[in-house]
């Protein structure tokens, strides 16, 4: 039981959090003690052990562990910027509860719960997506979220039932319809170009914590619960067999790649060129899947999870900036910590060396180029955007220069971004027992797409 | 074959209503006529999950009328039925009231529910249309699932949150819009 130990104690905390949400004192110190206990709990856990709750098996995985401890490291990160920063009393259990369903999708092992407890989570920001209803139009940026996500979620769900309905003797074809199916299921509900035509909304209009907690917390877990239900469902050899669905893949993977860098390469705010960069990479680890091999799938997972890690610091930064800015275009001269973090960030966005971000990338152009030249020119051109657009920042933030150099009041943002970067330097000279996880999970992948 | 009928009309009357209390009475036909489609394979847990999650579901649901939708849905729902249908092509019965051996009026229910979701979904503009499609695709979908062979108790017990926070969510953006509205 200690495997579901984590979400469980997570969810009874969403709803304590619920209770005390409108006493800030409280509930702030409350749901950090609640993330530091669901964490203590999956460090705990030992790996490769099985259990069942309400007739659902659960497991726990390396990269399961892994990808709890990035999750909920960063869910610490956004409480505590919350709490001392930018009170926003419904966050609390927002994230606590997303918490918990993230967890929850980490641990269980049958595709439909997966993809169940998944829509869950994607639904819950719901609420913190319009706080602040007068000052912003997030209302409409929430309304079409919550659209994309009960499309993309039924479709999904439905798809996968269907698939596990069918008898052996249906024609191929009827297989590749539903795996098409949840492809696109999945492209709407992650931030994948073709169908997110909300990002832009949301980048614009959501409070830039909430905007964290999706694109930090929820597009990676929705990344690596469709590769994991891709794995469980037994739809891999289908794929394998029909070439037109790894197509769709790389199709959808490089449109969001290209388009993402095209748009944050001339982003007008710091908070698009966050999201349009999170977009192109979350469209270049697609086609990392789309590649169906090792190193495509570890760079491909990898990338995922230091990209949601860096993209809420860097959300952090650029809410601190303009807040402290404000009428006026962010500067780094009005929070000079708040602009080095968000520097450092895109460093990590770009996936430069020697920061964690680094393997993943390399692994996925590499494999890229190795599956057809013209995709790994690609994706290097994406790359190469994303500096252009990361760039153009460094020179709006600083280009009138810093007259004195001190740390500003609440350095909240400036801290968390620092403690992301040491984290993602540590990581990037030592990157092994990153990795180790993730290559453990690319076997399984590759196991299950070709079945002996 | 009657509560297949039930279902079909009331998602017709959800979707052509022009006040809340129309709509929400007509959702709460659809649930109840789903219900009665799989009653045979439910346990009374699961009727009591499912039970609660369609009367939550049932409060916020106001509509009106996209005949558009209907159409559509009803296009596909034929299609979606002559190409993923489950039961084989030996003669099946369908009874007019009692139980659905093979499955075939639940899968046709949960076609046209989730059909009819999408195209209401997709020409929705408001959050209050956005509800109606979301909440009936989650009762076309709970359809499905209850047809396989899979642990149904955590299933259930998982899509019943799934239709409750689609319902909450859907009522709290429907308050906020009209928040904004009066502002």
């Amino acid at each position: 039981m200690i495997i579901a130990a984590a979400p469980l104690v997570l969810a009874v905390a969403a709803c304590g959090a619920f209770v005390l949400r409108k006493r800030l004192r409280i509930v702030g110190p409350f749901s950090l003690v609640a993330i530091a206990v669901a964490l203590a709990l999956v460090l705990l856990s030992p790996l490769d052990t099985t259990a069942t709750l309400l007739d659902l098996e659960l497991r726990a995985s390396g990269l399961g562990r892994l990808a709890s401890s990035v999750i909920l490291a960063t869910l610490f990160l956004l409480l505590l910027d919350v709490w001392l920063d930018e009170p926003a009393y419904n966050f609390f259990p927002t994230a606590l509860a997303v918490g918990a369903t993230s967890l929850g999708v980490l641990v269980l092992t049958a595709p439909l719960a997966i993809f169940g407890l998944l829509v869950l989570g994607l639904l819950l920001p719901v609420g913190s997506f319009t706080f602040q209803v007068h000052r912003n139009r997030s209302v409409e940026a929430a309304t079409r979220h919550f659209g994309f996500v009960a499309l993309g979620g039924c479709l999904g769900i439905a798809a996968l039932a269907l698939a596990a309905s069918l008898p052996h003797e249906q024609p191929a074809n009827t297989f590749v319809l539903l795996v098409v199916v949840l492809v696109v299921a999945f492209a709407l509900l992650l931030a994948a170009i073709p169908f997110h035509t909300h990002a832009a909304l949301l980048a614009g209009e959501v409070p830039p914590a909430a905007l964290a907690l999706y694109f930090g917390v929820l597009v990676p877990t929705t990344f690596i619960a469709f590769v994991e239900i891709l794995t469980l469902s037994g739809l891999l050899p289908a794929i394998v067999q029909v070439v037109k669905v790894q197509d769709l893949l790389h199709g959808i993977g490089l449109t969001s790649a290209i388009g993402g860098a095209f748009l944050a390469s001339g982003a007008p705010d710091l908070r698009r060129l966050v999201v349009y960069s999170m977009i192109s990479n979350l469209g270049a680890a697609l086609v990392g899947i789309a590649t169906l091999s090792g190193p495509g799938i570890i760079g491909a997972l990898a990338s995922v999870i230091v990209t949601g890690a860096s993209a809420s610091g860097q959300l952090l930064a650029a809410g601190t900036l303009e807040r402290r800015s404000s009428p006026e275009r962010p500067i780094a001269r009005k929070a000079p910590l708040a602009a080095l973090a968000f520097v450092v960030g895109g460093f990590a966005m770009i996936g430069a060396p020697p920061l964690l971000g680094f393997p993943g990338r390399f692994f996925m152009e590499l494999i890229a180029y190795q599956f057809a030249p013209l995709t790994g020119a690609a994706l290097v051109l994406a790359t190469l955007l994303l500096i252009v657009g990361q760039l153009r920042a460094v020179l709006a933030l600083f280009g009138q220069g810093v007259e004195r150099w001190f740390i500003e009041p609440r350095p909240v943002a400036g801290i968390i971004g620092a403690v992301i970067f040491v984290a993602l330097l540590i990581g990037g000279i030592q990157p092994d027992g990153f990795l180790r996880p993730i290559a453990s999970f690319a076997d399984e992948f590759l196991r299950a797409l070709r079945p002996l | 074959m009657i509560p297949l009928g039930i279902v079909a009309l009331a998602t017709l009357a959800a979707n052509g209503s022009r006040q809340l209390r129309y709509s929400a009475v007509a959702l709460l036909g659809v649930s109840l006529a789903a219900n009665v489609v799989t009653a045979g394979q439910l346990s009374v847990s699961q009727l009591a999950v499912e039970g609660c999650g369609a009367l939550v579901a049932c409060g916020e649901d106001p509509g009106w009328r996209l005949w558009l939708a209907t159409i559509v849905a009803a296009a596909a729902t034929a299609a979606c039925f002559a190409t993923l249908r489950t039961a084989s092509s030996e003669t099946v019965t369908v009874p007019l009231i009692g139980e659905d051996p093979s499955g075939v009026t639940a899968q046709v229910a949960a076609f046209w529910l989730i059909s009819s979701g999408v195209a209401i979904l997709v020409t929705a503009r408001t959050p209050v249309r956005g509800s109606l499609g979301a909440i009936l695709m989650i009762t076309g979908v709970e359809l499905l699932v209850r047809l396989l062979t899979v642990p149904q108790l955590g299933l259930s017990l998982l899509l019943g949150w799934v239709e409750v926070v689609i319902a909450l969510a859907g009522g709290f953006l429907i308050v906020n819009e009209r928040v904004v509205r009066e502002n």
